[in-house]
């Protein structure tokens, strides 16, 4: 720096020595404007920060020229009193904090008293203040640190803080600066932000003179999210909270996360709030993550909307220049809530997805109205052609076989098993028939004819399986009309096999359709893991030690895999300098016709991987993963009839049996609105 | 050529050889039932032969009328439908040559289009074979069995072959003579099976040492040819073939199997055959495969094995499963001849149930050394199974 190229460093000249010299003020204030001001969007949150500090319950935002030009920040909140204004501009000035105690439990946004002299220095400001105490309001100017004012000035209660030609004075920061277009959409994004984190203020924000944000004072958090995030997802998210409010660990949550269809290709639609201040924290991150584990692809990231309040002293936000990061106190407690809340949710819920859903691949980002399954985006005029292909086959299928409801499902579907069983004059439980439901009940009543093979298209509600003509008839007993004595909704399915590779049946919901390959794969991950946890995988000796060539790292790496590699089952120690010999191997993997060979030759691959920690959790699920994905029918395998029926019936024992081990799902279903929606007959 | 022919007979001789057409072949000369129409003495003989060029099956057929002697190459499948569905016939007679075949019936005529006889590819000759040629040299080893005696040696060991391995060696059945003995072993790798037999008759001269792997498909084939079991099969090994000739002196060549061998080598079995298993327990075979039996009850997928528990005090043999989720099982069997030192041991009970199945003596003998080494199950002087145990929780 400051050599020109003319005159190079010489590694023996000895640079002439300068003093060392105080800097001015305003110098030292550009450079704190560096860190904290790096663009107009950060110029927004500061100045928003102080409203909210202020108690404003309506903030408005308006930019011009992507904030470069102007930005103006009008709240209503508390103002600033003629005589403390000018000293609002000093560095290090502030009414947040008083001692060094109070960086302890920092219950405002802001704290440093940096910002508006940092912004000051760097722009053209004005400040037009007005408290509940003066009739008239005052005004303060300053032109790159340059003091005007204070004077009075006319204007209502609150503060309106303009900042003009931004960087106007440091030009090598104003060259660095995007687009109009990116710099406005970073404004914007900061104003969803801080509106996010703070629901129960009124936002709008205008961009050269257009209102693009307009959010209402006074809501909740949901409504807040959804405001932002888009309505028609709401069906997609399910809500978190911490089990408990618990003072004790001073730490409350409520958040909404995306089902796995929501997850995008970056970690973008994640949304963390720390006490309403936007962050972005690995560890919270790894906790998301940690909890979709098995429910999406490890390269993709849940959708996620987080809110964690907690006490001041829990969290440290004096970590980072724009406080986009924290430190927590007790990081792993808010790690562990935190999973565990996402989990629950998960859990709870029927994460099978429905077709429409995933016919659009490329959702726009999150925040940009994502088009889902009711949004008039998806016309009828033009059906998706996912969706076509699978009408198309629907006409070839023929007689579609009764399918099972999963006992947790019914819940799920209370509503729509309800509209169809209204129809049959037998409402669901808890549930009076619903007169504008009766339309789709007397077409669900025209599918439950039957067809000439004998099958027919039930809607199953609660109640209804033993009525089919079906049983009646194979069973020979008239099915009984007693409610208190009908078995628990378990029937036989039938279940049809597709290309051999695709399982079709249906449940109270819809059809489903299963990839009979990682449906199978999930059963036995499960099975492999249950089994594991009580003991080793039981172990077949070979006659003689099965050969594995292996490198040297592999062979090293044996001593370390051999805790793991005891608990599947398989006994290997080195033979020689170029070989490992496999001495015992899974019975199971015998069973299904794995070979010792070429399924350690895959193991010894993967554990080399510097990130294969042999000992952790991970490694063993990774394992198992191989296991059950080398061992599970593949797709091509003609199934039988009652290996089609077990699979089935293992898939609602198996808990998030809707994605397989590596996250792709391993069922996906077309509900019966849908169905009516693909037909034209709504 | 022009035939009539005893139409039962014909379809049984089809339905063999069937067996070695090619299932998919671009050759479509592999998907085709060669016939040879013949006469000798006034006698006339059809000879029907198929292969996949993996094995090779011939056929006679005596007692057919030979008006026109000659060859012809029918699609299998369309021969083997119209003899078939000609049920009401007692004999057919068949025309054929290059272009088209003729099969009549009573009242029904069909027309099927045939290939060049000669694109058949020519199926080794047995005494080629034993004599060598100028292409290949004689044959290793050439020995004669009786087709019952072979069939049981086949039965003793094809069960413990690997399926669908991609240790090549392991899908066969490594036959071996030495001397006047002759031993097949099979392995898939977890347990071994061996029988070994005397031949008849004086021992070969200069006989060398002479083993090759059958393919299991092969013994499979052997196994459906054996029509009477006195009936003579003279086996020829070259270097790449075995050859299994069945017939009586009268009937010579009345089926002859030919299939390549399985390359590779066989795992040195030998080795693993152990020698100083020091506790040995005597079975009555029928009541040590019920016990076995009936413990697997309650095993399942990831808990195959079942536990056999040894007590030499109480002379009792403890057989368990425990299935998690399910349940569990025990049997108690008598072993009044056991005195030995206490021993637990897991084995796959499909492996010991295979292996008593094909035991025809009623005392089986298990001999054991320690709960991680090999098991031996012996009858007779013939039979031998080592099968290895499994490691349970």
């Amino acid at each position: 720096m400051g050599e020109s190229p003319s005159n190079p460093v010489r590694i023996d000249a000895v640079p002439a020595r300068r003093p060392i010299r105080a800097l001015p003020e305003l110098l030292v204030n550009q450079i704190a404007a560096g860190e904290v001001v790096e663009r107009p969007a950060s110029v927004v949150k500061e100045l928003v920060e102080n409203s909210i500090d202020a108690g404003a319950t309506r903030v408005t935002i308006e930019i011009e020229q992507g904030g470069i030009e102007l930005i103006r920040i009008t709240d209503d909140g508390t103002g600033i009193p003629p005589n403390e204004l000018a000293l609002a501009l000093a560095p290090h000035a502030t009414s947040k904090i008083a001692a060094a105690s109070d960086l302890d439990r920092i219950a405002t946004m802001g704290f440093r008293g940096e910002a508006l002299a940092s912004i000051a220095s760097v722009s053209r400001l004005s400040i037009r203040s007005r408290t509940r105490d003066h009739s008239g309001a005052t005004e303060i100017e300053s032109e790159g640190g340059r003091i005007v004012g204070p004077r009075p000035a006319a204007g209502p209660i609150g503060t309106c803080v303009t900042v003009r030609t931004l960087f106007f004075n440091t030009p090598a920061r104003r060259k660095f600066l995007k687009t109009v277009a990116t710099e406005q959409a970073r404004c914007a994004d900061t104003a969803k932000d801080l509106a996010l984190g703070n629901p129960a203020l009124g936002v709008t924000l205008k961009c050269d003179g257009r209102v693009v944000l307009d959010l209402p004072p006074g809501g909740g958090p949901r409504d807040r999210a959804l405001d932002i995030l888009g309505r028609e997802l709401e069906a997609e998210l399910l809500e978190v909270h911490a089990d408990q409010f618990d003072d004790a660990r001073g730490l409350a949550l409520w958040g909404l996360v995306g089902r796995p269809s929501l997850a995008r290709a970056t970690n973008k639609s994640q949304y963390v709030f720390v006490n309403g201040r936007p962050i972005r924290d690995r560890m919270i991150q790894h906790a998301i993550a940690e909890s979709f584990r098995g429910l999406i692809e490890p390269s993709r990231y849940p959708t996620a909307f987080l809110m964690l309040d907690m006490s001041p002293e829990g969290v440290d936000v004096n970590v980072h220049p724009a406080k986009a990061e924290v430190r927590f106190r007790d990081g792993s407690m808010v790690h562990g809530t935190i999973l565990g809340s996402i989990k629950r949710s998960l859990r709870a819920a029927d994460l099978t997805p429905s077709i429409l859903p995933r016919v659009e691949p490329a959702t726009p980002a999150w925040g940009g109205r994502a088009v889902l399954p009711g949004s008039p985006a998806l016309s009828p005029q033009t059906p998706p052609n996912a969706a076509q292909r699978f009408a198309d086959y629907l006409k070839q299928l023929g007689a579609v076989a009764r399918g099972t409801p999963g006992v947790g499902e019914l819940r799920e579907a209370r509503e729509h098993a309800a509209s169809i069983t209204s129809a049959f004059g037998q409402p669901a439980q808890g549930q009076t028939g619903i007169d504008d439901t009766a339309p789709i009940g007397a077409q669900a009543g025209v599918f439950g004819a039957t067809t000439p093979e004998g099958g027919t298209f039930d809607p199953p509600g609660p109640g209804q399986w033993n009525s089919t003509t079906e049983s009646a008839s194979s069973s020979g007993i008239a099915p009984t009309e007693d409610p208190m004595l009908l078995a628990p909704p378990r029937p036989a399915t039938r279940v049809l096999q597709v290309h051999k590779s695709y399982l079709v049946s249906q449940d109270e919901q819809g059809m489903l359709i299963v990839d009979q390959h990682a449906l199978h794969e999930r059963v036995m991950f499960e099975h492999l893991l249950s089994r594991v946890g009580a003991g080793s995988l039981e172990s077949q000796h070979l006659l003689v030690p099965a050969i594995v060539p292996a490198t040297q790292a592999q062979i090293a790496r044996l001593d370390e895999l051999k805790p793991l590699l005891d608990r599947i089952g398989v006994d290997a120690s080195p033979i020689g300098p170029t070989d490992i010999g496999v001495h015992a191997f899974p019975t199971f993997l015998f069973d299904r016709g794995v070979e010792p060979i070429e399924f350690l030759r895959d193991l010894f691959e993967r554990a080399e991987s510097q990130a294969f920690m042999p000992g952790s959790e991970q490694a063993l699920r990774d394992v198992l993963d191989m296991m059950a994905c080398k061992a599970a029918v593949k797709a091509g395998d003609q199934l039988a009839d009652t290996h089609l029926q077990a699979l089935m019936e293992l898939r609602e024992d198996v808990e998030r049996s809707s994605n397989c081990p590596h996250g792709r799902p391993t069922s996906i279903r077309l509900t019966i609105k849908e169905l009516e929606k693909l037909f034209g007959r709504t | 050529m022009k035939v009539i022919c005893d139409r039962s007979a014909l379809l049984d001789a089809i339905n063999t050889v069937s067996g070695a057409v090619a299932a998919r072949s671009p050759r479509v000369q592999l998907s085709c039932i060669h016939l040879h129409a013949a006469k000798s003495g006034g006698v006339g003989e059809l000879t029907l032969s198929a292969t996949d060029a993996e094995i090779a099956l011939k056929l006679k057929l005596s007692q057919v009328d030979v008006s026109e002697p000659g060859d012809a190459l029918i699609p299998a499948d369309k021969l083997r439908a119209i003899v078939s569905a000609e049920d009401q016939e007692p004999t057919l007679t068949i025309e054929a040559d290059d272009q088209a075949a003729h099969i009549r019936g009573n009242d029904a005529h069909f027309k099927v289009f045939t290939y060049a006889a000669a694109e058949f590819p020519p199926i080794p000759d047995f005494h080629d074979a034993v004599a060598g040629s100028a292409a290949a040299p004689k044959a290793k080893a050439v020995f004669t069995q009786s087709a019952g005696t072979l069939n049981t040696v086949i039965a003793r060991t094809i069960f413990a072959t690997a399926k669908e391995t991609s240790r090549y060696a392991i899908n066969g059945v490594l036959l071996r003579r030495e001397g006047k003995k002759l031993e097949m072993v099979a392995t898939d790798g977890r347990r071994l099976a061996l029988c070994r037999i005397a031949l008849p008759g004086p021992a070969e001269k200069d006989a060398k040492v002479a083993s090759c792997i059958v393919p299991t498909k092969a013994l499979g084939m052997f196994q459906k040819l054996v029509r009477d079991g006195d009936e003579p099969v003279h086996v020829a090994v070259t270097d790449n073939q075995v050859l299994f000739s069945f017939g009586t002196d009268k009937d010579p060549g009345r089926a002859v199997l030919v299939s390549n061998l399985v390359e590779g080598s066989f795992p040195p079995y030998d080795d693993v055959i152990p020698r100083d298993q020091d506790k040995k327990i005597s079975f009555d075979r029928d009541v040590l495969a019920s016990a076995v039996r009936r413990a697997a009850l309650l095993t399942n997928e990831e808990s195959r094995g079942v536990r056999l528990k040894f007590s030499g005090k109480k002379k009792q043999l403890e057989l368990s499963s425990r299935a998690p989720e399910m349940g569990e099982a025990q049997i108690n069997v008598d072993v009044a001849n056991y005195d030995g030192e206490d021993i637990e041991i897991g084995f796959n009970p499909t492996f010991i149930t295979d292996a008593l199945k094909v035991i025809p003596e009623n005392e089986v003998i298990m001999e054991l050394k320690a709960s991680n080494k090999p098991g031996l199950i012996k009858s007779g002087t013939e039979f031998m199974y080592v099968v290895m145990p499994v490691n349970l929780q």
